[in-house]
């Protein structure tokens, strides 16, 4: 038995040094023939290569690279030819005609036609008649053919599709629906689409096909050879999905990705005196908020052990006065690291065709604030505690959900100033999960009872702010408020805006609403987060932002930037058989003298492993030796 | 040992893993929060489109009998259904994708901090006192107190950033052909060496402390005293006797960590973005995916109790008194 485990030992050495000979390092050779792969990190876990499962920004990139648009978005959101390659509109403005690109043909062969344009938004268009549970998988692409209000399309020849629409808008160009192929997915209707059960085939029109996808890992896009548009310079493109901000920027560091969204300001702030490091803050399309819990506004309706704390949130006159007592400048410096814009209204000032500033903009001062709250009836006590109109102290719960690491910094802030008014805040920390469940009302169910009085947590939006201000309706109550805001006049000027006649009809009654909501303050919007990126120069060139004055390269709302980029090496001839090395087996720098630092480096590691090698087997040696030679002299 | 013995063991297994399984099932949907209201968060969503997807995803019946059943009968049939999370996928691919990774870093990790956390631990019990112990042992305690992500991060930071020998993420390097299998390997190889050296960096402190307070039991014992008392050497005491003896709590112990280890190789795994189980469960915990969540502890539980069950049968070769 001891003979047993000294050799089972010894084994067990033997293939530690088998595995120490593996780590010797790679020594591949690399070709001129190697593909160009593009890498770029996320942080953000892709959920589903459907287009209409996805919620992530992560999973519109991806199918913005796989599929077409009808139309696309250019460089400043302006519209561009995608599917359709030009459009007119009727003189009545109830139907548009888009003439579909001739000779597109699908990444498997297949023509691409007006057909699978109808198709595609025809499925919309069930969905849409369907109601709200038909629609289609998640449920967000197809509000956009809604808010454009199109009722038909048909497709007479291969090349046309006529639209038609009950809205004088030109909305129809945002719609964000991808043309996807009738040949694959006939079979499905807007019902089936959705289902968690379903797998798509990856088949598209767009510059790089979706070939592989490692949940959790990455997700591989390889060149569509028989797309229509300018061939991108890169064979390939990667999206790694990393677990954490640091990784991801050790590896931006180390050469190994090309791209990182999302690094923090500290990190970006490092980036920045990195070599062939460029580093972007593009303004956010989404914000972060305290959303004030106002059930029972106006209705009376009170929840059983649940419910605001204090009926002081139901009154606009006290969360203006709050709203005074937020420095929002200071949260952007200390919280963002200056990466940010101070929050106003629900619109995010990059939609600059739509973004109001304020009427009645609140500044930051605390004894205006007190001044303000005592005005409106609450009055400080004797130890100094606010006190409601009941002649309770006012205690906040300010909730939080654990998905970013900001909320706790500025969660801070806020308890400290609301506490100067006199306002106690306990603030708490949850799992997204978890709170989501903490804020519905009974109206989502029974067993809810909002049970909270400020949530701290944010939204994002897309290229129209239909989806931001939508959270402000009455019928968001139970599904995405955050507030249980209910204002009928509000909820009127929505639908208003939706069939507004002109640009400048909806940007007037758009102004209305803004200042409703900044007014009434169901909502302080303490600051639009901006989008950190930061990319490497010195394989890639060609970076341009989109929209071009505060955008950023990627994760915008097309891909067309990915096609934009060309080789950063100067003369391809030189360098062809050295810079490819940064792809199959990347090393700390793709310089056109790559050659050099790998041999020495990988020079040192191998003498270290044949060290370990030599090591691990002299060991495994004595032991075995020993096994012999006591084998004869047993102990009794 | 008999096979009576054998088939006792194997059934209460069955029966070990059977419960864990059925009781997880129920504990992860009584959480709170649920895995639509997370996954499905959108400006447009509705009630009525919530009520659909619960349908969709079976999460609208009462959970016992109607989902306790459904679940039991589809998972004994082989069917683990889709993930929530990953829409599209089924439950085998996600969980798939994620065990050989795991089982390569634990297991080599696992080897090497046995053999060297053991060794070290018994050295540094048999001498006690020496400056062999104390160097051990202050090594060992440094390490078994250091998070993974403590002893990974620098590690990243020297080896891979700075001086470059290896990649500083990731399984394979993404996107990459390889001429043929062995620079595929080497290449694996080259990835794997960081986490390795972390996670077995983290074990073996572990190891080695339990190890030397089992040998210095040991070495009180009366047939070490004997063993002395007939002239053995110090060397072949420690070797035949007491390293043996001192090896039956240690078994033992490493079975029950097995679970342990895997769990707590998360903070490897994210500071290393190695695609294992750990991280998986994470996300699929703060998602609600609870189809996930069952195949992942599925897995688990038949790890964890075939592990004490190999443990058991381990300790009856080692020690004759225990066999059937």
């Amino acid at each position: 038995m001891r003979s047993t485990l000294r050799v089972r030992v010894a084994r067990v050495l033997g293939g530690g040094a088998l595995i120490a000979a593996l780590l010797l390092p790679a020594a591949t050779p690399t070709t001129a023939a190697d593909p160009v792969i593009l890498r770029v990190g996320t942080t953000q876990d892709l959920d589903s290569l459907n287009p209409y499962a996805t919620l992530l920004v992560v999973g519109y990139e991806a199918f913005q690279l796989s599929y077409n648009l009808l139309v696309d978005f250019g460089p400043d959101r302006w519209s561009l030819p995608g599917f359709a390659d030009r459009w007119e509109r009727a003189a009545d403005g109830h139907s548009w005609t888009f003439h579909i690109r001739e000779g597109m043909t699908w990444s498997d062969g297949e023509p691409a036609t007006a057909e699978d344009a109808c198709f595609s938004w025809q499925l919309a268009i069930d969905a849409i008649a369907d109601g709200g549970a038909g629609s289609l998988g998640a449920g967000y692409l197809d509000p956009t053919l809604d808010d454009a209000a199109v009722t038909k399309v048909e497709c007479p020849d291969a090349t046309t599709m006529i639209a038609t629409t009950d809205d004088a808008s030109d909305r129809i160009l945002q719609t964000y629906l991808p043309i996807i192929p009738k040949h694959i997915w006939g079979e499905e209707d807007h019902t089936s689409i959705g289902e968690a059960t379903f797998e798509p085939t990856l088949v598209g029109s767009g510059p790089y096909q979706a070939v592989e996808w490692q949940t959790g890992q990455f997700v591989r896009f390889q060149r569509n050879p028989s797309y229509w548009g300018t061939q991108g310079y890169a064979d390939e493109i990667d999206i790694i999905i990393y677990k954490t901000e640091d990784t991801m920027v050790q590896a931006l560091k180390a050469g190994e990705l090309d791209y990182a969204h999302g690094p923090n300001a500290e990190q970006l702030n490092a980036l920045q005196s990195e070599p062939n490091i460029a580093t972007v803050a593009g303004s956010a399309n989404g914000w972060t908020q305290l959303a004030f819990n106002t059930y029972g506004t106006g209705t009376d309706k009170t929840i059983a052990d649940g419910g605001p704390s204090t009926p002081a949130l139901l009154d606009p006159a006290f969360r203006d006065a709050l709203g005074y007592a937020v420095d929002h400048a200071t949260l952007v410096e200390r919280v963002l690291g200056g990466y940010g814009d101070v929050g106003t209204t629900m619109v995010p000032p990059v939609l600059t065709q739509w973004h109001v500033e304020p009427t009645n903009q609140r500044t930051f001062d605390i004894e205006l604030a007190k001044q303000k709250l005592d005005a409106a009836g609450y009055a400080l006590n004797g130890s100094g505690e606010r006190l409601d109109k009941a002649g309770n102290p006012i205690k906040l719960r300010l909730l939080m959900p654990d998905s970013d690491s900001n909320y706790p910094n500025a969660a801070q802030f806020v308890a400290d100033w609301y506490g100067q008014l006199g306002i106690g805040v306990t603030t708490q920390v949850l799992d997204s999960a978890t709170l989501g469940e903490i804020v519905l009302p009974p109206e989502a169910g029974d067993t809810y009872k909002a049970d909270y009085d400020i949530e701290l947590w944010g939204w994002s939006g897309n290229v129209d702010p239909n989806g931001l201000m939508a959270i402000f309706k009455c019928d968001a109550i139970g599904s995405s408020s955050d507030s249980q805001y209910c204002n009928q006049t509000f909820d009127d000027l929505y639908d208003q805006q939706l069939v507004a006649a002109s640009n400048e009809d909806r940007k007037a009654i758009l102004t209305q609403m803004q200042n409703i909501i900044y007014d009434d303050a169901p909502y302080d919007i303490l600051y639009y987060d901006a989008n950190l990126e930061a990319y490497r120069t010195d394989r890639f060139a060609g970076w341009q932002n989109q929209p071009t004055a505060n955008g950023t390269p990627f994760f915008t709302y097309s891909t067309l930037n990915y096609t934009r980029l060309t080789n950063a090496v100067a003369a391809p001839s030189a360098e062809a058989t050295a810079a490819p090395s940064g792809e199959a087996a990347p090393t700390a720098a793709a310089t056109p003298d790559a050659g050099e630092p790998a041999a020495s480096s990988s020079n040192t590691t191998l003498i270290i492993a044949i060290v370990v090698i030599v090591a691990v087997l002299a060991v495994g040696l004595v032991l075995y030796s020993r096994r012999r030679r006591t084998a004869g002299a047993d102990e009794e | 040992m008999g096979g009576r013995y054998l088939a006792r063991r194997g059934a209460q297994a069955l029966l070990t893993i059977f419960a864990i399984v059925v009781l997880n099932f129920v504990l992860f949907r009584m959480m709170p929060g649920s895995p639509e209201r997370v996954l499905l968060r959108n400006p447009y969503l509705t009630q009525a489109k919530i009520e659909q997807v619960r349908k969709q995803w079976g999460l609208d019946k009462p959970l016992i009998p109607d989902q306790l059943v459904a679940y039991t009968t589809s998972t004994l049939s082989g069917d683990l259904g889709y993930s929530l999370k990953f829409r599209g996928t089924p439950v085998t691919d996600v969980i798939g994708q994620r065990f050989w990774p795991t089982i390569l870093l634990i297991g080599f990790a696992e080897a090497i901090a046995i053999v060297v956390g053991l060794a070290v631990g018994a050295y540094a019990g048999w001498h006690r006192g020496g400056v062999g112990d104390r160097i051990g042992s202050g090594i060992s305690l440094v390490l078994y107190s250091m998070p993974y992500f403590v002893i990974g991060m620098p590690l990243i930071i020297i080896f891979a950033s700075s001086f470059g020998w290896f990649p500083t993420s990731g399984m394979l390097t993404v996107g990459a052909t390889y001429p043929g299998l062995v620079d595929r390997l080497i290449d694996f190889g080259r990835h794997l060496a960081l986490p390795l050296a972390t996670v077995s960096l983290g074990l073996i402190g572990g190891y080695s402390i339990l190890m030397r307070s089992s040998i210095i039991e040991t070495r009180s014992e009366d047939y070490v005293t004997t063993a002395r008392a007939k002239g053995l050497t110090d060397r072949r005491i420690l070797r035949s006797h007491a390293f043996p003896n001192a090896l039956l709590p240690m078994v033992t112990i490493i079975a029950i960590n097995l679970g342990y280890v895997v769990a707590g190789a998360i903070t490897a795994e994210v500071v290393f973005n190695w695609p294992g189980l750990g991280t998986l469960t994470v996300d699929a915990l703060s998602a609600r995916d609870y189809p996930i969540l069952e195949g992942v502890f599925l897995l688990l539980s038949i790890t964890v109790v075939l592990a004490n069950l190999a443990a058991d049968l381990v300790y009856g070769l080692l020690d004759p008194r225990v066999r059937a």
